[in-house]
């Protein structure tokens, strides 16, 4: 959004936005998770992001019954997308809804493979005009609509953790802006720490009802060849975590047509993408973004 | 990072009369003294009214598990011996949210909604902190 209003104002004509860190290997993530639970809580033990976002999705089982049999899902589909990236992480590591049930709670109710990647590397993506773009040798992908709502509260003031998310008010800014329904999306790059934030964003955007994600998502809705594809390059969860970019740069490479393997058409059995809805969040639920792109 | 102790509580302006109550094992939240809302947790200011006047009430000690996760991992090395551990948000009878443990019952058995009461972990001389079992 910040990159927008620099490049509409006249400030620039040219964006980087960048990400790029030594999470694994300088273990600067585990430095960074370890500071953001550092006050009262962690008396308890309380830890990072998986801790928090584990109380959300707890919550969210009492409330609409969600549970591992929604989430491996998630894990599954999005492992059949990294299967076909040589980029990602997982690329040669298959996982089975069996393989899913049968890994170790880390901080239950999250198994292993409900977890996003800790690694190193990065991303990043330019912005500039559609002017400027035409002149390219890729293909225009646009900003069709841009939403955002920061809930923001404290872990223990958060009425949001088994949604509504912020993902709501922002889903909902963004379709507005673009003119669009739910029918025009083609596929969704979501930012995924964890299968519950995958299944809880899509819900708050309204591709189902509380709880019903189960059924959404079953028979591989989001995988290759599925209906509605979901991180096509496996996603934080099995391609690796570049934060926002690990979603966008995916939109924005599937829109121009460079994904190889994993491309969106012919290629994986789904519809060529015209059009791709994106998230991406922050804290425990408590900040997040949506935004709409297409190509011209 | 290579931290072997656990985390105690670090005492400032705002939290100071919570856990000076714990050590008397009276559990303490502040209360506004304009528009009477109960806030957890402790701030400068009523999140609802913005009024900076507060008092501070003694909490029944009892209340329901909003949510909780069970550690399986230790992220902290120094709660490697107490693994699995249960961390909990409790909805205190008052209406406050607050993290804590859930103690004294296999994690398999606590449930959202299931009714608690506070137990005082005496840890050292000047801190007590508190945790919750199932209601007894």
């Amino acid at each position: 959004m910040h990159a927008v209003g620099a490049l509409e104002s006249g400030l620039c004509r040219y964006v980087l936005i960048s990400y790029g860190q030594s999470a694994r290997s300088g273990n600067s993530m585990m430095r960074m998770l370890y500071h953001m639970t550092r006050n009262d809580d962690a008396v308890y033990g309380h830890f990072g992001a998986a801790g928090g976002y584990a109380l959300a999705a707890r919550r969210a089982m009492h409330e609409f019954g969600t549970g591992p049999e929604t989430w491996k899902q998630i894990a599954v589909g999005q492992r059949a997308w990294a299967n076909r990236n040589p980029r990602a992480i997982m690329a040669d590591q298959e996982l089975t809804e069996e393989s899913y049930m049968a890994s170790k709670y880390m901080i239950e109710p999250f198994r292993l493979f409900d977890n996003c990647l800790m690694n190193d590397g990065g991303r990043a993506v330019i912005l500039t005009s559609v002017e400027r773009a035409r002149d390219l040798r890729h293909p225009v992908v646009s900003i069709m609509g841009l939403g955002q709502h920061n809930p923001s509260s404290d872990l223990a003031t958060a009425d949001f953790l088994a949604g509504p998310t912020g993902a709501k008010r922002a889903g909902e800014a963004a379709f507005a802006m673009a003119g669009i329904s739910r029918n025009d999306i083609d596929a969704c790059q979501i930012y995924d720490c964890f299968t519950y934030t995958v299944e809880i964003t899509l819900q708050d955007y309204g591709f189902f009802g509380p709880g019903e994600g189960k059924d959404w998502f079953s028979g591989g809705t989001i995988a290759p060849g599925g209906r509605m594809p979901v991180n096509t390059s496996g996603g934080q969860l099995s391609e690796a975590y570049y934060m926002g970019l690990t979603p966008l740069s995916e939109a924005v490479m599937q829109l121009m047509g460079r994904c190889g393997k994993r491309q969106l058409g012919p290629e994986t059995s789904t519809k060529s993408p015209g059009i791709i809805l994106c998230s991406d969040n922050g804290g425990i639920l408590q900040a997040h973004a949506c935004y709409i792109l297409r190509r011209i | 990072m290579a931290d072997m102790t656990k985390p105690v509580p670090q005492l400032n302006a705002d939290n100071r009369p919570f856990w000076e109550g714990c050590r008397e094992h009276r559990l303490k939240i502040p209360k506004c003294s304009s528009c009477g809302y109960l806030r957890w947790p402790p701030a400068f200011l009523c999140p609802k009214c913005l009024s900076a006047e507060n008092e501070w009430i003694n909490a029944c000690g009892t209340g329901r598990v909003y949510t909780y996760a069970v550690y399986h991992i230790a992220p902290y090395p120094a709660f490697k011996e107490s693994l699995p551990y249960v961390v909990a948000m409790v909805t205190l009878e008052e209406g406050p949210r607050m993290m804590t443990n859930i103690i004294d019952c296999d994690p398999a058995g606590i449930y959202c909604e299931m009714p608690v009461e506070v137990s005082w972990d005496d840890i050292t001389e000047e801190i007590s902190i508190p945790r919750f079992r199932p209601l007894q």
